[in-house]
């Protein structure tokens, strides 16, 4: 029982991650369209700029908060490269993003070097009903629960939120009412940035990031975001917590070299459902 | 049939005369680009015909190279093995692409992406298949008893595959098929309202990329003699669709000159990147800058390729082959 909680603990804490990265996609997503692929790309950098902060003595809480910030200018720099340029198509602009993550890339050897790097997160651990769980877990909870709920209020209560949200539903209208469309998508590229750039923060104190570590991330934020048709957040998060819970599980009860797999397969058979419920045939809309 | 136009007649006699010339370093990097332009083409054709981006299509080139590998290692005919690499690739392509072909754009790419990741991972546990450590020992290609053990060998091999790919992707583009997949690129509910089999031509445009990647897979690991999954990192599927991209999406002249052009400048800058001096990481920053440099530039002020583009310059341009 105590090997099932912990367990559960750990998948929760790995899937707050997943849903993190999946909620900066889904942002970018609901406001441009547009398909991020190097959302995973923020985390690395944030992490790895965090890991040098430490090394030069920036106390930590500000050597994460200046990532962070970081990871969001970089957001910036991806949006203006990927919808900066007018009458870039949504998909046009996911091939661009993923060039930028392949740059990426090349930045991240050129200042880091190519070796996996890591940070100590929170010391202590703690025991839960009987489990003993890092309390680097428990942090990663509960700073996520925090995002979710103040992203919930963002786009439900704030006239920023709603603005976000017609910029992709309806650009046309959206403009005509006074709504400047390419910052608000320029916006959700900055707070993707951030979102990408928290999770690649907290996740990584218990898991080592390397520089080509994005592309399994982006693709598991991609897998939590898809259970909300990448426009929902609280069917990311749903989506990211089941799906780290399942690599968890699959990890602790079965063997540690099928947790990815589980994830992806995860991923696909959302899809093929989603897909099988819409027509063969797609209205074209251009 | 008409008669073979002068490009076509250029550069099939440049690549018959070119290994000829060439020193044994070359001759390689020669056999390379022709194995990612076969890839190319393929892939050029899916993502210009049937509109989809595939970030997996290393893992075809993969499933080539091990159906060719294993039945070598294994001592079956080699001549066999080369002709179960296309085969066993597409095969795979046909049965995954029945439910992956429902998916669209980014829902695609991913999906496609996923599966190299699984293929990697299945290939990395899988001890018939020397798990993460590879196949090793994979024999020369023989022919009719006749062993092709120089590199000269493999650039003429390499390149009569590439000849046989192209005449496929025209055979396939110009013939009915084909009209029904050009419609099929400008309005899917127009083609279907024609009575284009919408479905079953796009999973066909898939099978058969992927049965030219298979067949590159088979040529790479005679060749190279030497498999493993580190071999087909999801970097390579993105190389090619740079490579797609650059050349121009749904031309076959775009896949040749899109592998040509890229390969060629990635070689010469890792030559510029390993002269003395120069840091280690120098290579990899260098080729990872300039994949990303060309497929952002490209994508955004040169949409439809180099191939379209330099068209207009090309002496023996003919005007009235429309595209989409």
């Amino acid at each position: 029982m105590s090997a099932f909680l912990q367990y559960l603990i750990t998948g929760l804490g790995v899937g707050c991650a997943f849903a993190l990265i999946g909620s900066g996609l889904v942002v970018i997503y609901r406001v441009t369209r547009v398909v991020n692929f190097a959302q995973g790309a923020f985390a690395v950098i944030a992490a790895m700029t965090v890991s040098s902060l430490l090394g030069a003595r920036v106390p930590h809480g500000l050597a994460e908060a200046l990532a962070v910030a970081l990871a969001g200018l970089v957001g910036l720099l991806v949006g203006l490269t990927a919808i900066g340029k007018p009458g870039t198509s949504p998909q046009s602009a996911l091939i661009v993003t993923l060039g930028v993550a392949v740059f990426a890339y090349a930045v991240e050897i050129l200042i880091w070097g190519d070796q996996p790097r890591s940070f100590p997160g929170l010391p202590a651990s703690v025991t839960v009903l009987g489990a003993r769980v890092q309390s680097h877990y428990l942090l990663i909870i509960a700073a996520s629960a925090l995002v979710f709920l103040a992203m919930a209020l963002l786009f439900a209560r704030t006239d920023l939120g709603k603005a976000l949200t017609a910029s992709a539903a309806n650009p046309y209208a959206a403009r005509i009412v006074g709504i400047d469309v390419r910052r608000m998508g320029l916006l959700s590229f900055v707070i993707g940035g951030a979102l990408g750039g928290l999770a690649g923060v907290l996740v990584t104190p218990v898991q080592q990031v390397t520089f080509d570590g994005d592309v399994v991330l982006v693709v598991s934020g991609f897998a939590a975001a898809i259970l909300g048709d990448l426009t929902r957040p609280a069917a990311t998060l749903l989506g990211g917590l089941l799906l780290g819970v399942a690599q968890a599980m699959v990890a602790g009860y079965l063997s540690t070299s099928y947790q990815s797999e589980v994830a992806l397969l995860l991923m696909l058979v959302v899809l093929i459902a989603q897909a099988a419920r819409r027509p063969m045939i797609q209205e074209e809309t251009a | 049939m008409t008669t073979p136009r002068p490009g076509t007649v250029l550069t099939a006699a440049a690549t018959l005369a070119l290994p000829l010339a060439l020193r044994d370093d070359h001759l390689t990097l020669y056999v390379l680009l022709g194995l990612a332009a076969m890839v190319t083409i393929g892939l050029s054709m899916l993502m210009g015909y049937a509109g989809q981006v595939s970030l997996g299509q290393a893992s075809f080139y993969a499933l080539g190279g091990y159906a060719a590998g294993l039945i070598g290692v294994h001592g079956g005919p080699t001549l066999l093995g080369l002709l179960a690499a296309p085969a066993v690739a597409a095969a795979v392509a046909l049965v995954v692409g029945v439910p992956i072909l429902r998916l669209r754009g980014h829902q695609l790419a991913f999906a496609t992406l996923a599966l190299q990741l699984i293929l990697l991972s299945l290939l990395g546990d899988a001890t018939w298949a020397g798990g993460a450590i590879g196949l090793q020992g994979i024999p020369h290609l023989s022919i009719a008893g006749v062993e092709l053990d120089r590199d000269i060998d493999y650039a003429y091999l390499t390149w009569a595959g590439v000849a046989v790919t192209m005449v496929v992707a025209h055979n396939v583009m110009s013939s009915r098929t084909g009209r029904g997949l050009r419609a099929l690129a400008t309005s899917e509910t127009a083609a279907a309202a024609s009575g284009v089999p919408v479905g079953r031509y796009r999973l066909l445009v898939f099978a058969v990329s992927a049965a030219f990647a298979g067949l590159a897979g088979g040529v790479y690991a005679f060749y190279v003699g030497y498999l493993a999954p580190g071999s087909f990192p999801v970097l390579l599927s993105v190389q090619f669709v740079v490579m797609a991209v650059v050349g121009g999406l749904g031309t076959i002249w775009g896949g040749l000159f899109g592998a040509a052009a890229v390969t060629l400048l990635v070689q010469l800058l890792t030559d510029f990147g390993t002269r003395p001096g120069m840091p280690s990481y120098a290579p990899s920053v260098l080729s990872y800058a300039v994949y990303a440099v060309l497929l952002v530039l490209v994508v955004l002020f040169l949409p439809h390729g180099l191939v379209p583009a330099l068209r207009k310059w090309w002496p023996w341009h003919r005007p009235v082959r429309t595209r989409r």
